[in-house]
């Protein structure tokens, strides 16, 4: 036991270091000179960082929304939030919106990403609380609505934006600097801490509203409070570089391999893996092929799921 | 067996439910619970069994009436305090997610800020279970995940069991370990249970039920003295023949449900 949580602390640093390190260009920590130095804190710091956020909250949101939806094919996407995010960033994308300079896009996808989160709230409240079913599908519709209403809008358009608006949606870490991480931080830590304090809760919430109310919680407050939870860290990781697939969904299965389905220990061992998995994705998809970059999504798909099919076959994964 | 105290530790007095905005479900549901108690509470699909339950837990709150909890009424404890006293099992227990025996009997602790004096392990081992609790839920059977709720709530502390229907899905054998299992847990530490159930022939094994029909309570006793052929049709809709065997056990015969005379239907 004590050896797999050594390595759910170990992992994710080793992987973030080397993430500085490694690349096209190998830079020795003890000996740089003046490019080196900017590559590193300039480039390759700020990207190992959103990386690293965007994985954590994932990773996180990925296991609080399984049990809130008490559902294990849930990710962060399916509520739409993701959706909202692309819609909203790929109209300031390809308007030529610049309104508040860099920070133009980025706030309109999590302008996007909180309208729809809410949104899909509203559309699964009743009776004084949010109802299970009534989120996810409410979330699966609203996310055909928006990505129908997107490839419209890619589709009509022709203008240059439109490469980057499709960048922008499959995950683009190349655009990372330092000035979006602060705001990132606070609402990926915020949401984080959030759900941890509520992790016994979800807990309880898995087992099914009256054995949650016979274990001495409110089942729809704890509800409400994890999906808000769920709302800012997929909001500030979908703004930070837009969609990377694989780590919502299929990071807290591997990780109940690991520590058990506890979410104490799943919501924070989720998120170290799956930032470390990001950043690993991101290190190899900037050093494959210089200066050509691979999707990070693609590359994390790629890494994640012949692991996690081997974990699958080999051990009790889902409790299957 | 002993005897159950006179102490009262819930009462529904003229209490009323309803799901809808008009009409009423539980209508002026007057009975109490007694410390060390065990209960069967008797009655068809859609009596109001489980209402009743959840009502009695806290889980629905009663239209009108009281509802008192160790003399003080229901909804003034606190959710955590409540969770001391009270546990509720629902009749599904599906659960989406591998966790394992452990990891379940320890949720029994959450509503305690200082852990009380049983852990997981002793409660296993009470319940039978000392050897499982690394195990997955989905590796155990039926009767195992019964229990081991069971050990969750003598985690939990929770002198009163309000059971939804737990023999339901359990082979005669399952059934019998559990309700033995909790005729034990009463004696050894004067847990009280509530149990819904619609098997009349289980029903004769418990000291004391009560028949619902229509979410109002139309009998309560000893099961040989208030379970007549009359009360079945009344409760159930079927003509059932109670066939006594001594003073001590009575079962109940379908022959009548199905002579040639009633095929028509």
């Amino acid at each position: 036991m004590k050896t797999r949580f050594f390595i759910i602390i170990f992992v994710p640093l080793v992987v973030f270091g080397s993430s500085l390190v490694l690349g096209p260009k190998i830079i020795n920590p003890f000996g740089m000179d003046e490019t080196s130095r900017e590559i590193l804190f300039s480039i390759r710091a700020p990207r190992s960082v959103v990386a690293l956020l965007m994985g954590m909250a994932l990773g996180a949101s990925g296991a609080v929304l399984q049990g809130i939806l008490r559902n294990p094919l849930a990710d962060p996407y399916i509520l739409g939030i993701s959706s909202g995010a692309s819609l909203s960033a790929a109209i300031g994308i390809v308007a030529g919106l610049t309104f508040l300079g860099a920070f133009t896009i980025p706030v309109l996808a999590f302008g996007g990403a909180i309208f729809t989160g809410s949104l899909v709230g509203v559309i699964g409240w009743k009776r004084g609380g949010l109802w299970p079913e009534r989120l996810l599908l409410g979330g699966v519709g609203l996310s055909f609505l928006f990505s129908a209403l997107l490839m419209l809008m890619l589709s009509v358009s022709s203008d240059e934006g439109l490469r980057r608006a499709t960048l922008w949606i499959f995950g683009d870490l190349s655009m990372s600097d330092w000035s979006r991480i602060p705001y990132g931080l606070i609402f990926v830590l915020g949401g984080m801490l959030l759900s941890m304090v509520r992790a016994k809760a979800l807990n309880a919430l898995i087992l099914g509203d009256e054995m949650a109310h016979s274990l001495g919680f409110t089942p729809h407050t704890e509800r409400f409070v994890l999906f808000v939870s769920v709302g800012l860290m997929t909001s500030a990781s979908v703004s930070l570089g837009g969609m990377i697939g694989f780590i919502g969904l299929l990071v807290p299965h591997m990780i109940r391999f690991f520590t058990g389905s506890d979410n104490r220990m799943l919501i924070p061992a989720s998120a170290f893996m799956g930032g470390a998995l990001l950043c690993a994705a991101d290190l190899v998809s900037r050093s494959i092929m210089p200066p050509m970059e691979l999707p990070a999504g693609v590359v994390t798909a790629i890494i994640g799921s012949p692991y996690f099919l081997y974990l699958l076959r080999r051990k009790n994964v889902l409790g299957l | 067996m002993s005897s159950a105290s006179d102490l009262p530790i819930l009462e529904f007095d003229q209490t009323c439910f309803s799901y809808a905005k008009n009409g009423s479900f539980i209508k002026d549901l007057t009975l109490s619970i007694g410390e060390g108690e065990f209960i069967g509470l008797l009655g068809a699909n859609g009596s109001g069994k489980s209402t009743i339950l959840k009502l009695g837990s806290g889980i629905l709150k009663p239209a009108s009436g009281e509802l008192t909890l160790w003399g003080k009424p229901t909804h003034t404890y606190k959710n955590k305090d409540r969770a001391k006293l009270i546990c509720y099992l629902p009749q599904t227990l599906d659960i989406t997610v591998p966790f394992t025996v452990r990891e379940l009997v320890s949720m029994g602790l959450y509503p305690y800020d200082i852990p009380p004096s049983m852990t997981a392990e002793e409660a296993l081992e009470m319940v039978g279970l000392g050897d499982k609790a690394a195990a997955h839920l989905s590796d155990l059977s039926g009767g195992e995940r019964r229990r081991t709720f069971i050990a969750m709530t003598l985690v939990q502390g929770a002198g009163l069991l309000l059971l939804d229907e737990p023999l339901a899905n359990l082979d005669i054998r399952y059934q019998i370990e559990l309700l033995r299992l909790l005729r034990r847990l009463r004696e050894e530490r004067n847990i009280s249970v509530v149990m819904a159930l619609h098997d009349i022939n289980i029903a004769f094994q418990f000291e004391k039920i009560m028949l619902v029909k229509n979410g109002v309570l139309l009998a309560a006793g000893a099961p040989l003295e208030i379970l007549t052929e009359e009360l079945i049709r009344d409760a159930f809709g079927v003509e059932v023949t109670i066939i006594r065997e001594g003073k001590r056990n009575a079962y109940i015969s379908y022959e009548k449900c199905f002579s040639p005379s009633r095929n028509e239907i």
